[in-house]
């Protein structure tokens, strides 16, 4: 499970600062090869970028699949949560785990979905023909336009994403049914006014706000903020 | 009757305080299996194919510079310049604050980041010298709101991305209403400072001005990357994102050098949950307007609006108060990507310049952030200044009066905001 935990980490952290580099190289890229210094202009319009833009756009829906994931397990998800807020602990924790549910049901649903159309869009026929079985009339599945890669494999996002975030919600329902805790990330990271220097992981999102549900040990943990004790 | 199904089913998935994509998703779902003939495996494909469009990806990239860019120790260095400009008047940290949230929010995309960055070192600075608690956090809570008004701006991206209006234009048409609501609230600030009798910091001479502007100039000059770039068609915006991240990082790591290198993965990590947050809720947010659109919803009440000879004056206050309303419940994102596929429509056909419409939403998104139960600004206000909630709304209460005023001036002088990029020939 750690390792799984690390592996998106890793994905999405890498797929975020690769897509950054790649478009920052294939504009300097553009505009280095407009001078004209002999042989590094000519290596330099020799090579072809045309593919950065599709590479970035497929790096960034798959950190947002992978991405939308691990919000689920650092509790990142807005919603509207103002009315459940208001309410007591046993109704708002039943509330709680139907949301945590409904997660489940629309990415596995969604999952399903994607799965069925990467099979029958390549991945079918991919899979049968490594394993030498006779493909018959399967469809072979569209490419991408540029970097000509089969679509199903760019696409299989979709299912493998969604299957992770329906996994991750219900680990969060069981939980939540266990300890009463959600993911909290950082609550009151930024915090206290002597502290000057904000630590790098403060997230704007990440606060005491309506826009995430309360846990039934959220109150302890305004007490003892209050109390000024622990933390 | 579809239309009324759609909304009744989204707003109680969304009140039973589940995550806002996942009740856009759940509501497309149970409308097409139940009423529509459409196949469901439409909506897989469309979840891919939603966000394959290079203009939304400039979103994860203004959201990296503005992380790396908060951490980067260039909040500080535009604090110094800003007090050194303005810190002899009445008030001054607190004029310094509207004057360096403004500078700020020109390299920055997003409101909250804005406060995070200029209250965290503001904030404790007007604690020491003396300014009562609540000064301090209205005028940081809603100067922050500018983020997303002086270009770059995450809200504008969506907006231009769900009505296909150009984001160079948008961001052109920001500028002007973002210098004058930094002036409105400089002069709020000011008035509320001669009010109480506050405090002033002692005047500075020209060449500790220039001092401190050469101390922040690598700051500054993300400005010219963006905008600047974006103007002379150096880059598209989204490139231009992915250069101001590249940049931010490089001031912050070896220039400034406020950030270790052995951070950067934390950014990094960091930045990617909260994009991947908002592209979620994109992707399910194309969802939601595809059938919209598919049901015509957007035509008929356009034409229901129409008939019933509201007019353009009518048609922009009613929303404003729907906008009013929803932004004091939701966050800004989700509220532009809800709203404006049925809203644009209706403001295309009463004759409303599409970018002034953009201008005017993002400027009730500003106001949403700081109003109650629900303000992204407020919160983080509340949680850098240890201040309770419902003091932190009593706090804003002047600026936001002022936002309001603002928000009149911005909806019926349209040419406040158009008259910019109209004469750079970008519209």
């Amino acid at each position: 499970m750690k390792i799984l935990d690390h592996l998106e980490e890793w994905l999405i952290t890498f797929l975020m600062g690769a897509a950054t580099l790649i478009i920052f190289v294939s504009v300097l890229h553009r505009y280095a090869s407009g001078y004209a210094i002999p042989g590094l202009q000519d290596w330099l319009i020799s090579l072809n970028v045309s593919w950065a833009q599709e590479l970035c756009i497929i790096m960034f829906v798959w950190m947002a699949k992978f991405g939308a994931a691990y919000g689920v397990r650092t509790g990142i998800h807005v919603g509207v949560d103002v009315l459940i807020n208001r309410l007591e602990d046993r109704t708002r924790g039943k509330f709680i785990v139907f949301g945590l549910l409904a997660g489940a049901l629309f990415t596995g649903i969604v999952g399903s979905l994607g799965a069925h159309f990467v099979w029958e869009n390549g991945a079918h026929y991919s899979i049968f023909k490594f394993l030498g079985i006779d493909t018959g009339d399967l469809y072979e599945g569209p490419t991408t336009p540029d970097l000509e890669w089969p679509t199903w494999i760019v696409y299989s996002a979709i299912p493998l994403g969604s299957f992770l975030m329906c996994f991750r919600f219900l680990q969060v329902t069981v939980g939540f049914i266990r300890s009463g805790e959600l993911p909290h990330h950082d609550h009151g990271h930024v915090d206290g006014i002597e502290e000057e220097k904000v630590p790098v992981d403060t997230n704007p999102y990440g606060m005491d706000d309506n826009l995430h549900p309360h846990d039934i040990k959220h109150h302890r943990i305004v007490e003892r903020e209050r109390t000024g004790d622990g933390k | 009757m579809s239309a009324a199904i759609i909304f009744l089913l989204l707003a109680l998935l969304m009140l039973t305080g589940m995550p806002v994509s996942i009740s856009l998703g759940l509501t497309v779902l149970t409308f097409l299996f139940a009423f529509t003939e459409v196949p469901l495996e439409s909506v897989a494909l469309k979840l891919f194919t939603g966000i394959e469009k290079f203009e939304i990806m400039a979103i994860p990239f203004f959201i990296l510079a503005g992380n790396f860019l908060t951490h980067g120790g260039v909040a500080r260095r535009m604090i110094n310049f800003a007090t050194s400009m303005v810190g002899h008047f009445r008030g001054g940290l607190g004029m310094s604050s509207v004057f360096a949230c403004a500078l700020f929010a020109a390299v920055s995309g997003s409101s909250p980041a804005t406060v995070v960055a200029i209250g965290s070192i503001m904030l404790p600075a007007m604690m020491k010298a003396g300014y009562p608690k609540p000064f301090g956090i209205g005028v940081v809570a809603s100067s922050g709101g500018m983020g997303i008004l002086i270009p770059p701006s995450i809200v504008m991206v969506m907006y231009a991305v769900s009505t296909n209006s150009s984001i160079g234009a948008l961001f052109m048409a920001g500028v002007i209403p973002g210098l004058l609501l930094a002036f409105m609230l400089g002069m709020t600030t000011w008035w509320q400072a001669h009010k109480g009798g506050y405090p002033r910091e002692r005047p500075h001479s020209w060449s500790e001005r220039w001092q401190a502007f050469r101390k922040s100039v690598w700051g500054l000059l993300l400005i010219i990357v963006v905008i600047g770039g974006i103007y002379s068609g150096l880059f598209t915006p989204t490139e231009a994102a992915a250069m101001s991240a590249v940049y931010a990082f490089v001031i912050a790591v070896f220039v400034y050098k406020d950030l270790k290198v052995s951070d950067v993965p934390k950014v990094l990590l960091n930045s990617a949950n909260m994009s991947a947050m908002l592209l979620y809720i994109i992707t399910n947010a194309v969802l939601f307007s595809f059938i919209l659109t598919n049901e015509q919803i957007p035509q008929s009440i356009a034409q229901w609006i129409l008939d019933s000879g509201m007019g353009m004056i009518g048609f922009l206050v009613a929303v404003n108060i729907l906008l009013l309303i929803m932004g004091s419940f939701m966050e800004p994102s989700s509220i532009i990507l809800i709203t404006a596929p049925i809203l644009f429509p209706i403001a295309m056909k009463l004759g409303i310049d599409p970018i002034h419409f953009g201008i005017m939403i993002t400027v009730n998104m500003e106001i949403g952030m700081i109003t109650p139960p629900v303000g992204l600004n407020l919160y983080v206000a509340s949680g850098i200044g240890k201040m309770g909630l419902t003091d932190c709304s009593k706090a804003v209460w002047p600026w936001l009066l002022t936002m309001l005023v603002f928000l009149m001036l911005i909806t019926y002088v349209p040419v406040i905001t158009t008259w910019l990029p109209r004469t750079l020939g970008m519209m």
